[in-house]
């Protein structure tokens, strides 16, 4: 059987785990260790190879939904998780200094990924600082000719983290019908 | 003296006496004053110059103070700092003043969590309101209502009543609340009534139109337009409730629930008799406001809802129905309603343009689904209809380019359906 997979990017604290356990039918499986370098100051704990968890299908499939690590270091691992990946997730803390530097990072990054697949992005914790904003983050895309959906995204709502993968499913097929 | 209202306080480090005074120069002749150096003690930021013999010292250093204050990095070689704000060298004056904005913006949020501002209480507006003229068309903009802009009196500066919503972004749980996503059943209840229109009846199509301009819409979009080109808080009065328009942070402020403002978003006020609305400088207390922080909504959340409400299922009419269309960008989904087949929409029509009927057509939807989603992107500023009808666009396409194979397409509608369970 196939294995599927969506992968959830972004850098450390962004909410990659969080949004993986609103939305997974399992307890995922963390890889946290303490942080012990400049991630302390944002987390105690990180996640240094990946988060796990999975979405269970009607007839018995399941959609392994993974989670990278945040920190640069462990980006060897990126290419591996994203082989047989339906699409990219890429969560932004705006709090961090400077979210649209993130942003770049991570598109560039995964960008022979995204080429093949596609992109949505959610920008969490924007109840905390409202700026940068949605619009601004779509005038930044528009620079890099790309027209992602941008969400802002609690990522311990479920329902914000669905309705971000469900725009990345009709962002591949605008054709899909749920009731199918 | 400094050309700019609160430049920012930096402390330099890593640098000679003599490039100190070069940056000196640039900040006050070329920035315009836009970043002032002073002392430690009195430093809102701090500034580093990597490249200097002992600036990677400096910056381990400054890390390890657990970053008491947002700090740039100036380098001649890229560098990827975590969570710290980074200029290339030599300096791109867009750059700056791009990273000076950002930092002035963590330097208010730093001090915002540190103090409750002050807030001053807002004058009233004391020569009266005034009435809004309809005369005009709207367009997206080809005309905009017009609005006695002129005789608004005694506007508050913009940077006084923001410094209530930076304070307090985190109570205002409207603006941050999740989306409700409606299937086809639970919106007819939402929309209260959807004109059920025959779309083979030349005339029945062409009365699924309606005019923004003749409802509250047109007046909320006009008075938020002249908010945002005079960076002021505007109040729109009428017999109903005050709604205040918060044009930096991109917000309204609306004391009324959803039935009240559905109610009165499908009132015709041109042709009510009673209804009158003007603008004035905001007169609400603020302290009312404070005591109601739940009532502040995301302005694009707001005009998409009131949007819709008052399409009740029709297209705005200066939207060609037999002319394709096309977004400019998604909406922000998760903050808004999700109309039915709004993902899908909108997915569609990033990629391409379609006719509103096209899109009902080859998705199988009701074409009333179309002209709701439609009319809120409108109001949005996000619906553009090219010049030109070609053969192409009018042919219905409902995929990406991209082949997707049925056995995928079966794939992705089951994680749909389990995601939607």
């Amino acid at each position: 059987m196939s294995q599927y997979k969506i992968i959830f990017t972004g850098p450390v604290g962004a909410g990659k785990t969080t949004a993986i356990d609103s939305i997974s039918d399992i307890v995922p499986i963390k890889t946290d260790a303490m942080a012990s370098d400049m991630t302390k100051k944002r987390k105690s704990e990180t996640t240094v190879a990946m988060d796990y968890g999975i979405l269970n299908l009607s007839n018995g499939e399941k959609i392994h939904l993974y989670g990278t690590p945040g920190q640069e270091r462990f980006d060897f691992m990126w290419d591996i998780l994203t082989i047989g990946g339906i699409g990219l997730v890429l969560l932004l803390d705006n709090t961090r200094a400077d979210p649209f530097q993130d942003m770049k990072f991570f598109l560039d990054s995964f960008s022979e990924f995204i080429t093949n697949t596609t992109v949505v992005i959610g920008v969490t914790q924007m109840d905390l600082s409202y700026k940068p904003t949605i619009e601004e983050y779509h005038t930044q895309l528009q620079y890099l000719g790309l027209k992602p959906a941008i969400f802002a995204v609690d990522a311990r709502v479920k329902s914000d983290v669905s309705i971000l993968v469900q725009a990345l499913l009709y962002s591949l097929d605008p054709g899909l019908n749920h009731n199918e | 003296m400094s050309k700019h209202k609160k430049p920012l306080k930096a402390v330099l480090h890593g640098m000679d006496a003599r490039l100190q005074r070069n940056m000196l120069l640039y900040f006050q002749n070329v920035c315009e004053d836009a970043l002032v150096v002073v002392s430690d003690a009195e430093a809102e930021i701090d500034m580093v110059d990597i490249d200097s013999s002992e600036g990677q010292n400096i910056l381990k250093q400054l890390q390890s103070e657990d970053f008491n204050r947002p700090l740039v990095v100036l380098s001649r070689n890229e560098v990827d700092l975590d969570n710290i704000l980074f200029i290339l060298k030599p300096i791109s004056l867009k750059k700056v003043l791009s990273t000076f904005d950002r930092l002035r913006f963590l330097v208010d949020r730093q001090k915002s969590k540190k103090e409750i501002t002050q807030i001053p209480v807002e004058k009233k507006a004391t020569n009266g309101n005034i009435l809004l003229n309809l005369k005009d068309k709207v367009s997206d903009s080809k005309s905009v209502l017009e609005i006695r802009t002129d005789i608004v009196a005694k506007e508050v500066p913009s940077e006084d009543n923001n410094a209530l919503i930076d304070n307090d972004e985190i109570k205002k749980v409207s603006k941050h609340k999740t989306a409700q996503q409606l299937n086809e059943n639970r919106f007819a209840s939402f929309i209260g009534m959807m004109m059920d229109i025959d779309f083979n009846d030349e005339a029945q199509l062409a009365d699924s139109s309606y005019s923004p301009r003749d409802y509250y819409q047109g007046y909320v979009l006009a008075t938020f337009k002249v908010a945002k080109t005079k960076g002021r808080v505007l109040q729109l009065n009428s017999s109903w409730k005050p709604l205040l328009i918060f044009p930096r942070s991109n917000e309204v402020w609306l004391d009324a629930d959803d039935q009240q403002l559905r109610a009165f978003s499908s009132v015709e006020l041109n042709k009510a008799t009673g209804v009158k609305l003007s603008v004035s400088a905001a007169s609400t207390e603020l302290q009312d406001i404070k005591q109601k922080l739940e009532c502040f909504y995301d302005m694009d959340a707001f005009i998409w809802k009131l949007a819709i409400w008052t399409s009740r299922g029709r297209y705005p009419e200066i939207i060609d129905v037999k002319r394709p269309v096309f977004l400019l960008r998604w909406p922000n989904f998760t903050r808004s309603i999700i109309t039915p087949h709004a993902l899908r929409m909108t997915a569609l029509l990033v990629h391409e343009p379609k006719t509103m009927l096209s899109i009902a057509e080859g998705l199988r939807i009701k074409p009333q689904y179309v002209f709701a989603f439609i009319s809120g992107a409108y109001a949005l500023g996000l619906v553009r209809q090219p010049m030109k009808t070609t053969k192409e666009e009018d042919e219905v396409v409902v995929s990406r380019p991209v082949a997707i194979s049925a056995k995928k397409k079966g794939l992705l509608s089951r994680i749909l359906s389990r995601l939607r369970s």
